[in-house]
């Protein structure tokens, strides 16, 4: 399938500590949070995200991009399957926070 | 239950140290994930959409007190205060962190319970009718085969590395499968031969997923101490003929089709008669000493377990919700004045399956209390209490209320079966938890429900069919289309005797068109059954697909 007109890419992740979704920041870093994530604009700064972030397994497990549309300064993710990754379940869990 | 002897405890407690011994090299880097994948698998550690999940094992459904009492311990303190009782009657937590894991594992071992192979191409946890034991319908108990089973199997060198995962369900009852065992990769029957000598008439190459297949009899009677043997050649054959160069044709099913039974049937028997391996020969006193773990508990006598009679029927006959409670989820019990009861984990708002912390630390108590101590957890997504008094149904139910584990829908429209779905699982297309929440929502009225009769709800978020949707009197498959979350509708699936496959009804459905049409299919039943006594099944299979279809889709 044809990559729409404005599609960027972000590059994720698992967190090897927690399994959580990881995002990569524009400065190499990872968080939890898409909309930390630095779009790639094009399809070769994508692929040379992803072969830096390859070499930083001790971190991250699995990493591999996804395309996504900016509006103004938020990321959608295109797919469910990504959204989800980043918002959680979409159903009830006993104990959202982990820590609560 | 089976107690672990010393030497089934040092290979729990040497797999939790090895375990730690290797997350920690994954932790300091020393290690890669491909390196690290394949050893997590074998300690059943997935990596899921948010987290780790950790599956364990549950052998055979088959659960005491303390051991319930841990994995509350195990939600409370390493996940989020719930675990998930799976199709394949063990327990997931969907929310570890890796650092814990190897210290859950020791937990684990410290109540004779594990992780291992809950995960990979080899034979994974036995699973069996969750009324072993106590249904009044069993020839025998298979408990202890499951158990024999269960130690043949765990760490075979030579079923390792299998061309996929292999799993083996054993059921006592002649009549009425209560395991699906025409659905598993070997399916093992308690028969007795014309003679009147006892033996196993043995299944193989049933399953769901992408390509679904009900199992052919590989062999109609099978000694009793032929058992192992006999499945080591049905497994040294997928072994060896199995496919390997496509995951997705690489069960058994595809093999015993490809084949055709006649030929895998040769091949089986050619290796079985070369079998010359004395140490599969069961001899009874081994299978004695196994049935001995399983001796039935002390029951009281009728006049005792009973109880009062005159207070139980007048209960029933006042307290309508008990009444019906005890019409569904109590069962009847090969002791005279004993029941089985069915704890419900569906409720509207709670995922199918899923139980607390809190949930788990009082049916421990419960179990105590009311049923020596054991706990069964079924393929249905249910925990079981076996050996309950008539004389404490009352008193059981009542606390049962509080606990929310006391929904009467077992094997009714809200007993709907689940897979995690695109909402945890990373294989996941679709998400299916929010469909069985809607639909239990949908049908939560009980006195519809009654009126539908037995009818199964099985949903599945992608084709490898862990809820079992090609098995749903109605089945709904998510699937991903152009991005889009769509569900097909099947009907007339069924896992028990006269086992059949669901048929797609039509052109996949939005999320929002999936009850109405579920629920268009079931007035089409109740406006033309033969009475209420014809199941939704039965009039299926009498009228065919098309009137379901005009009625779910208008056409």
């Amino acid at each position: 399938m044809a990559t729409p007109k404005g599609t960027h890419f972000v590059i994720t992740a698992n967190f090897i500590d927690s399994g959580a979704p990881a995002y990569r920041r524009s400065d190499g870093s990872w968080s939890t949070s898409l909309q930390e994530a630095h779009p790639a604009a094009t399809e070769a700064e994508r692929d040379e995200m992803l072969a830096a972030a390859s070499k930083e397994e001790s971190v991250i497990a699995d990493p591999y991009p996804f395309a996504v549309r900016l509006e103004g300064s938020a990321i959608d993710p295109l797919t469910a399957r990504e959204e989800i990754r980043a918002k959680g379940p979409t159903v009830p869990i006993r104990r959202p926070d982990a820590a609560a | 239950m089976y107690q672990y002897d010393q030497y089934d405890q040092q290979i729990v407690e040497e797999r939790a140290r090895q375990f730690r011994g290797q997350v920690q090299r994954r932790i300091d880097g020393e290690v890669t994930e491909n390196e690290f994948k394949p050893l997590r698998l074998q300690n059943g550690l997935y990596m899921q959409l948010h987290a780790y999940m950790f599956r364990i094992a549950i052998p055979y459904g088959v659960l005491s007190s303390k051991q319930v009492r841990k994995l509350a311990h195990l939600a409370r303190s390493y996940d989020r205060g719930y675990g998930h009782i799976t199709t394949r009657q063990n327990i997931q937590f969907n929310w570890p962190q890796l650092e814990a894991i190897p210290t859950m594992l020791d937990e684990l071992a410290s109540v004779q319970m594990h992780a291992i192979q809950t995960s990979g191409n080899c034979v994974r946890n036995i699973t069996s009718d969750p009324f072993a034991g106590v249904a009044p319908d069993e020839l025998e108990d298979p408990r202890p085969y499951c158990e024999l089973l269960r130690q043949w199997s765990t760490f075979h060198p030579e079923f390792a590395f299998l061309p996929r995962k292999f799993k083996i369900a054993v059921t006592g009852t002649p009549s009425q499968d209560r395991a699906a065992i025409r659905f598993h990769d070997i399916g093992v029957r308690i028969v007795n031969n014309e003679a009147g000598e006892r033996g196993f008439e043995v299944w193989a190459g049933g399953g769901m997923g992408r390509t679904p297949f009900i199992g052919q009899i590989v062999r109609p009677f099978v000694r009793y101490n032929d058992l192992l043997a006999f499945v080591e050649s049905i497994l040294r054959v997928y072994n060896r003929y199995g496919r390997r160069d496509n995951k997705f044709k690489a069960r058994i099913k595809i093999l015993v089709d490809e084949l055709g039974i006649e030929e895998f049937r040769r091949r089986v028997e050619e290796d079985f008669a070369r079998s010359t391996n004395p140490a599969l020969q069961l001899e009874r006193a081994e299978v004695d000493r196994v049935t001995a773990s399983f001796r039935p508990p002390p029951y009281e006598p009728e006049s005792s377990a009973r109880g009062d009679a005159a207070a139980l029927a007048e209960r029933t006959s006042n307290d309508a919700a008990f009444a019906r409670w005890r019409k569904t989820n109590v069962l009847s019990h090969k002791v005279p004045g004993y029941d089985i009861v069915v704890l419900s984990l569906k409720h509207p708002d709670i995922p199918p399956g899923d139980i607390s912390d809190t949930q788990l630390d009082r049916v421990a108590e419960l179990a105590d209390r009311y049923s020596f101590g054991e706990v069964r957890t079924t393929h249905t997504q249910n925990m079981v209490l076996t050996d309950v008094r008539d004389a404490d149904l009352c008193e059981l139910y009542d606390k049962l209320v509080a606990l929310d584990m006391a929904t009467p829908t077992f094997r009714l429209l809200g007993d709907i079966i689940a897979c995690p779905g695109l909402d945890y699982c990373a294989l996941a297309n679709a998400r299916s938890i929010p469909l069985s929440l809607e639909l239990a929502k949908r049908f939560e009225n009980i006195d519809y429900q009654e009126d539908v009769g037995p009818c199964s709800i099985k949903i599945s978020g992608c084709i490898n069919a862990c809820g079992h949707h090609h098995v749903g009197n109605i089945g709904i498959l998510g699937i991903n289309k152009n991005g889009e979350e769509v569900y097909q509708l099947m009907l007339g699936g069924h896992d028990s005797d006269s086992a059949s496959i669901g048929k797609i009804l039509g052109p996949a459905l939005r999320e929002d068109q999936v009850a109405d049409a579920v629920e268009k299919v079931l007035s089409k039943y109740l406006d033309t059954r033969n009475g209420a006594d014809e199941t939704f099944l039965e009039c299926y299979r009498r009228l065919g697909p098309d009137p379901f279809k005009e009625a779910a889709y208008g056409a």
